[in-house]
């Protein structure tokens, strides 16, 4: 079930609020459990049990890890509950890739396994292993009942799309939250925004994706859009989806962490990187490269450090090579700016440093987008017109012009320029008073709005559905 | 207002439309058929274990969920505007308003389509129609007349003509192009207005070697109202409705009209069926695979057989004046191979007759 479906918002999610909010304190929780397990059970009813498999291990391995602190079992104990649930993960989402680059390597012909993979393995995977690492280095206390862990792996706002949520940071509200109008309402100011921007921005630049992609009539300038419209439709897809998933917390009384913060504003790769899926690169930073050293250790160190982080980064948004190229593309791109372009960028004026960022991240979404690495090539070479195509076509002008204002509010969107406008309303006369006035007006219209592009139309994929 | 009242605000209003809608969906009954789109919704799925497991359970009630909508009408109209007025798309759906009339976007030319379709005429052709009068005409769908001049993508129509002339054997060909204009179309629809063809049929009968006379008889006509037409529907637009014409006269209502399908006679205009899912179905009852109109009054033996598409249903009557019968084939209900079981060729007039869209889509055909 995805969150900017009609099931979801106007079966699911109202029955949730209804059974949670009139349920006894003590219930709450459990409410929350059974909608979680319902919620995937909806999208995977199979794997239902992969993931209980995977959560209880991690709860046994928890526990033993506490019962057993300061004796060598529970380093013993960690590892086996990593093997468990990194092993879980490499069966079920790289068994097939592995299988064909051995057959490749080795002249084998073993039989791909053709699993289906389960709905955001990837996300509860990363959770549950932050908690046995955690309880591991005693920076959180072990949680004693299977319950509330398996809410904390498999609660709904943020089980297949994130964010990555560390066991530290619910840990509290797991046992004891608070409800308030406040809470409530800036869960549903954040909600209807992300909702939003995944069906009018991102579900919208998506069709023009896929126009380009059906296209017999591309150009040069047709390639430019389509690379345009992708990084604008990614961004607003999985920073809407975070959006959504931290509104929803919010309802609940849970506080989520930021995922995404205007990324496109960045003004190096290093600082997108800081500003894209923070969750999962924070991650990746305390779990993956410190651990290994960081960056204080010796340079071809170093570079082993990142080159590592960025394979696995690479890795963890699937299972091909293009995501392993576009990995390792943003570990050079970071080596290269920590010893020769941080010092040259700083001396360019801000829009050609800007330029400069959108176009390596563009290029790196290419990659990403792309069917195999070939297919990847082919396209960088379409956009720097290399492949003989036109430079225009009447197609390409007509979805220019039919898509400029979405377009256009994308770019505007991806910046903090609304949210600058709203504050700076906020500080002159009345301009409160308008804008608590605006609010819900224009909150319960974007929703109605939304609510008519999901009746009409079923073009609703999500992008990082499968991760 | 303040912080906490707006808050609460904020809060009331998001469950009130939340859970109002859900509450409306969970009482208002289900609807059957959605006219405007012209097909059959999603019922409240049968439950079974088995498609719980496989998932299927769940995917018909997203569709029912999506079909029975409270509200589902007026939504698709929210949308719609917000598209063109709100984000300025110059097309919802693949549909664009545009002088007043609604089109559908068709394009690339497929040209592999139009080939196997010249390639399909010229089977029967060779297999039933050895010796035959045989031509064929191509009706231009709505976009050849804006499209292209409004920067919208169009089929490369020039080319689909060359084309179909490249592949065709032993055929003449009618041109209808210069016969028509966007106005000989309705607005809400794709199809070509009866009331004006009347220099389709004079080209027609010029071309066929029919009396001039064919193209001036004189009809009376016959004004249904509203009429909603396909595109209607699918635009979601607040449109008014148009007027659906129809042309008769004595030889129209004496015809007689043989339905294969299912083996019963009737009328040239089924009026019945005008209100219902389809309109356009007064003409000839709509999408028939085989049928033939007698014509008692005829002063001629002539017979004529059409191979088409719906746009035939509407001019057929207007060629009966030539003709004593008339027999009509529609390929995408009625194969080829089968032809000869229903049909006896002998020295009938043959036309081909499809519009752009089938020879783009010729898998249609069987």
């Amino acid at each position: 079930m995805v969150f900017a479906s009609i099931v979801f918002l106007y079966y699911y999610l109202p029955l949730v609020l209804i059974a949670y909010f009139f349920a006894p304190h003590r219930a709450k929780n459990t409410v929350l459990l059974l909608a979680s397990l319902f919620f995937y059970f909806y999208g995977e009813p199979v794997y239902l049990i992969l993931m209980l498999i995977a959560a209880y291990s991690a709860y046994r391995h928890g526990l033993y890890i506490d019962k057993f602190r300061g004796r060598k079992y529970a380093r013993l104990l960690l590892v086996s509950s990593l093997v468990v649930s990194i092993g879980l993960l490499v069966f079920f989402k790289y068994a097939d890739f592995l299988l064909a680059n051995i057959n490749v390597l080795f002249n084998t012909n073993f039989a791909r396994l053709n699993l289906v993979q389960p709905i955001g393995i990837s996300f509860y995977t990363f959770q549950i292993l932050s908690y046995t690492i955690e309880v591991y280095r005693d920076q959180v206390k072990v949680q004693k009942s299977f319950a509330k862990f398996l809410l904390y792996v498999s609660f709904f706002p943020q089980l297949i799309a994130g964010p990555i949520v560390r066991y530290t940071t619910v840990a509290a509200d797991l046992e004891s939250r608070t409800h308030s109008w406040v809470g409530f309402a800036g869960g549903v100011r954040r909600f209807i925004i992300g909702l939003a921007k995944k069906v009018l921005l991102a579900n919208v630049l998506g069709e023009l994706c896929s126009s380009f992609k059906m296209s017999d009539e591309k150009s040069v300038l047709f390639f430019w859009l389509y690379a345009l419209a992708f990084t604008l439709q990614i961004y607003f897809d999985f920073s809407g989806y975070s959006d959504m998933a931290i509104g929803m917390g919010k309802f609940f009384g849970f506080r989520f962490p930021e995922n995404f913060n205007y990324p496109y504003i960045a003004k190096s790769i290093t600082e997108f990187w800081r500003r894209w899926h923070i969750s999962l690169s924070t991650w990746f930073r305390d779990f993956l490269y410190i651990p290994l050293g960081g960056n204080r250790v010796s340079t071809p160190r170093w570079l082993f450090n990142v080159l590592v982080v960025w394979l696995a980064t690479g890795l963890w948004h699937g299972a091909a090579w293009n995501f392993v190229v576009w990995g390792l593309a943003f570990a050079c791109l970071l080596v290269l700016e920590k010893y020769f372009l941080r010092s040259f960028l700083s001396k360019l004026p801000p829009f050609l440093v800007h330029f400069y960022v959108i176009f390596c991240v563009m290029l790196s979404f290419f990659i990403f987008n792309a069917e195999s690495i070939n297919d990847a090539l082919s396209s960088l070479q379409a956009m720097l017109g290399l492949a003989g195509l036109p430079l225009c076509s009447t197609e390409t002008l007509y979805y220019l012009q039919s898509y400029a204002v979405v377009i256009s509010a994308a770019v505007v969107g991806s910046t903090p320029l609304p949210k600058l406008a709203a504050e700076k309303l906020k500080s002159i006369k009345h301009g409160r008073l308008l804008i608590n006035l605006a609010e819900p007006v224009v909150l319960t219209a974007l929703l109605l709005i939304v609510t008519a592009y999901l009746v009409d139309g079923s073009f609703n994929p999500f992008l990082y559905f499968r991760f | 207002m303040n912080d906490t009242i707006k808050n609460k605000v904020v809060t009331l209003a998001f469950l009130l439309v939340l859970v109002g809608l859900f509450l409306l969906n969970l009482i208002s009954p289900p609807q059957a058929i959605s006219f405007s789109e012209r097909r059959k919704l999603q019922q409240f799925p049968a439950f079974s274990f088995a498609k719980l497991v496989n998932r299927k359970w769940f995917k018909e009630f997203e569709r029912y969920s999506l079909d029975q909508f409270f509200g589902r009408e007026q939504l698709r109209q929210l949308k719609a505007v917000t598209v063109f007025h709100l984000f300025r798309q110059k097309d919802n759906n693949g549909i664009y308003f545009l002088n007043g009339h609604l089109f559908k976007m068709e394009y690339p030319l497929r040209e592999q389509s139009v080939i196997k379709a010249a390639q399909k005429f010229n089977n029967i052709a060779q297999t039933y129609l050895q010796g035959m009068n045989v031509f064929y005409a191509i009706i231009p769908d709505k976009n050849y007349f804006a499209a292209a001049p409004n920067g919208y993508p169009a089929l490369d129509y020039r080319r689909l003509v060359e084309l179909m002339q490249q592949n065709i054997e032993k055929m003449q060909y009618i041109d209808l192009f210069s016969c028509l204009s966007l106005s000989d179309y309705y607005r809400t629809d794709l199809h070509w207005r009866q009331e004006c063809l009347q220099p389709v049929v004079a080209q027609l009968a010029h071309s066929i070697g029919l009396p001039p006379t064919v193209a001036e008889v004189e009809y009376t006509t016959v004004v249904k109202y509203p009429f909603y037409g396909a595109y209607f529907g699918q635009a979601a637009l607040p449109l008014a409705p148009e007027e659906l014409i129809y042309l008769t006269n004595a030889a129209i209502e004496d015809a007689v009209v043989y339905y294969y399908d299912n083996k019963e006679y009737g009328k040239v205009y089924a009026a019945e069926k005008f209100g219902q899912i389809d309109s356009y179905d007064l003409f000839l009852s709509g999408a028939v695979a085989l049928l033939t109109i007698e014509n008692p009054q005829a002063h001629t033996d002539r017979e004529l057989i059409i191979f088409r598409d719906s746009y035939g249903s509407s001019l057929a009557p207007l060629l009966l004046a030539g003709y004593r019968k008339i027999t009509l084939v529609d390929l995408r209900y009625l194969a080829a191979n089968k032809l000869g079981e229903f049909i006896e060729f002998k020295n009938q007039d043959v036309l081909f007759l499809y519009n752009t869209l089938i020879l783009n889509h010729s898998e249609m055909l069987s």
